[in-house]
């Protein structure tokens, strides 16, 4: 029984054990500089945290007030929230825009190609290796997470679905790097065009918005709906972690963030049940699959030629001629 | 085994190779000659399958490469001239990843690592990192690697290049041994020498075109009529060229100083016509001399380009 069931399990890794995940893993993680980017990840998030509570007591100090404000936690969860985004956001183009430029950079790239593994196998490959470099980096900044826990106002629930957000977005964001590292050569090309394709589709539709809000002012007087933020920010990696952002705060991020909130509640049509994580996650994953099936292509270096029949049946006619 | 027909690869307008037809059959080895440029890792690459053809078929076994892309390469070990290695690696490791790659499975790795680093006498090395290893074990761990499925058709792009006599030899002990193993060789080197020893036939190339293509020996036939004469004047030399080039057996012209060299095919009759032809017009000739160069020097002004050359 046990025997059967470990030559189960070996054939089933056999098959789904993708040789470019094994190797990059394997090399990634015994190597320096995993754990020094996870130590200095970490280090920065519980720095942030360190020093928002240690402000926050001192101002409250001045202030005062002698009993911990539980509002403190709230926006320690934003702080932090926003930050690890922030950092997920830098970091994993770093991470995929030299998977495929780095193979090219390095010569190994014609020693995969040459080989009858599939171009989507080796994207798929480079992506869950990506991934899983982030999801270390989420799952190991947990415990930071968690001290907001200690005051309440955040529910476990709430961040277990921000850290599949996050995941969600990391995809997205990592199938634009493999997808801009299959496109350029060098490995720096690659990093500086994937933060500029990054750059814009963060912040394009917000300028986009601001524009035609400015004009939609002026014309018609109008007052804008989540439909019509919809219409515009459904890219933004920012529109959809709204969703995530708990009360209000003083902040123009922070007003803006809760602001689409609340237009989110108002909104009457049948919009009002896809809150933006969900309209915007959608988008990634959508996103995500052409970007991916695009990378795939790009690198197939043969693309297949189906044989033209009238072609075929004309060079039959010529030789029996 | 393997056919080329028409083969034809441009970048804008450069053509880099040019209507290219080549027949290897099983277990042949085929050396594929020409200077550096002249078309051989571009034909190789395309047989390879990794780049796309202009025009033309490839075809192996009688699979045309466009139409089943994988069912060919997994009869094909490539080795390029230049290649990468990661330098994270160890040699069991490297050639363990590449098994996976070709989607062998697990248990049956570990035997073919070993016979295969035993092949190319590396198994001393298998828990070195591969970044440590000299260039000539870097070569020969990437022969294995291209073995590790077990094709049918090798493609060793300059194989020998940038090593020293000793991994030359080397080398080339491996290859007699894969010759053994009947193994279909298509293989490159800018030097003549070097293949003529093992290879079945030989085909030159020249700016993407087969200048040449034949056994071992009809090659060799046709180069050793071909030979390079030096001839000095002390004036009019755009005369003697002039002169020179109206003649059917002289080829390439080079002009070194008060000397020119010439490739000529012929034997020696003509060549004393050209002399009386010279001193007749009244060229001051003061030394007219056959080189002896043969073989390799020959072939090299064959391949460098066929702007001077009337074959």
């Amino acid at each position: 029984m046990n025997l059967s069931l470990c030559i189960l399990l070996k054939g089933v890794r056999d098959m789904m054990l993708n040789p470019i995940l094994e190797k990059d893993l394997k090399t990634k993680m015994r190597g320096w500089r995993t754990p020094v980017l996870l130590s200095i990840y970490l280090l920065f998030l519980g720095g942030v945290l360190f020093l928002f509570f240690l402000a926050n007591n001192q101002i409250f100090n001045y202030s005062g007030y002698s009993v911990f404000n539980p509002r403190i936690a709230v926006n320690a969860y934003n702080v932090i929230a926003i930050f690890q985004f922030s950092l997920l956001m830098l970091i994993v183009p770093a991470i995929t825009a030299t998977a495929i430029s780095g193979e090219r950079e390095r010569q190994t790239l014609d020693l995969m190609l040459c080989s009858d593994i599939s171009t989507w196998s080796i994207i798929i490959g480079k992506l869950i290796v990506s991934i899983a470099h982030i999801m270390l980096l989420v799952i190991a900044s947990l415990p930071i997470m968690g001290t907001v826990f200690l005051f309440g106002g955040i529910t476990f629930g709430e961040i277990i679905l921000m850290i599949l957000f996050y995941v969600i977005t990391a995809l997205m964001v990592a199938s634009l790097g493999i997808f801009i590292s299959t496109v350029f050569r060098k490995n720096v090309t690659a990093i500086i065009a994937t933060y500029i394709c990054l750059g814009i589709l963060a912040l394009g539709p917000v300028i986009a918005f601001v524009i035609w809000g400015i004009f939609y002012e002026r014309q018609y007087n109008g007052e804008v709906t989540y439909s019509m933020i919809t219409a515009f920010l459904f890219p933004s990696p920012g529109f959809g972690f709204s969703s995530f952002f708990a009360g209000t705060q003083s902040s123009v991020l922070g007003s803006a963030l809760s602001e689409i909130q609340r237009l989110a509640e108002k909104e009457t049509n049948i919009l009002r049940y896809f809150k933006p994580w969900m309209i915007n996650g959608l988008f990634n994953i959508i996103f995500s699959g052409i970007l991916i099936s695009l990378s795939a292509w790009k690198l197939n270096p043969v693309k297949k030629r189906k044989r033209n029949a009238k072609v075929n049946s004309k060079l039959e006619v010529a030789e029996k001629n | 085994m393997l056919k080329i027909t028409n083969l034809v690869k441009r970048y804008g307008k450069f053509t880099a190779v040019d209507n290219l037809c080549l027949e290897i059959g099983e277990g042949q080895i085929f050396g594929f000659v020409g200077a550096n440029g002249a078309g051989k890792t571009t034909t190789m690459k395309i047989v390879a399958g990794l780049l796309q053809p202009t025009s033309g078929e490839v075809l192996i076994d009688g699979i045309d490469i466009s139409t089943k892309p994988r069912t060919v390469k997994r009869k094909i070990g490539y080795m390029p001239d230049f290649f990468g290695v990661y330098d994270d690696l160890k040699v069991d490791e490297y050639m363990d990843f590449y098994a996976g790659i070709y989607g062998i499975p697990y248990r049956e790795r570990k035997a073919i690592t070993d016979e295969l680093l035993e092949l190319v006498d590396l198994s001393h090395k298998r828990d070195f990192y591969v970044d440590s290893l000299s260039r000539g074990m870097k070569q020969r761990l990437c022969l294995a690697r291209s073995l590790i499925h077990n094709p049918r058709l090798l493609i060793l792009d300059e194989p020998a290049s940038g090593l020293d006599p000793r991994a030359r030899i080397e080398m080339k002990g491996i290859l007699k041994e894969l010759r053994n193993m009947n193994k279909t060789i298509l293989i490159s080197s800018h030097i003549l020498s070097e293949l003529s020893e093992m290879c079945t036939s030989i085909g030159i190339i020249s700016q993407g075109k087969m200048v040449a293509s034949g056994t071992v020996e009809e090659i060799m036939e046709k180069l050793s009529h071909t030979s390079r004469i030096k001839i000095k004047v002390t004036d009019r030399m755009e005369d003697a060229v002039r002169l020179l080039q109206e003649q059917p057996s002289i080829g390439r012209i080079d002009i070194n100083g008060n000397a020119i060299e010439a490739s000529f095919k012929g034997d020696e009759k003509v060549l004393s016509e050209i002399l009386k032809r010279l001193v007749m017009q009244g060229i001051p000739v003061v030394s007219f001399t056959d080189t002896g160069e043969r073989l390799e020097s020959v072939f090299m002004h064959l391949t460098e380009g066929s702007e001077g050359y009337d074959a």
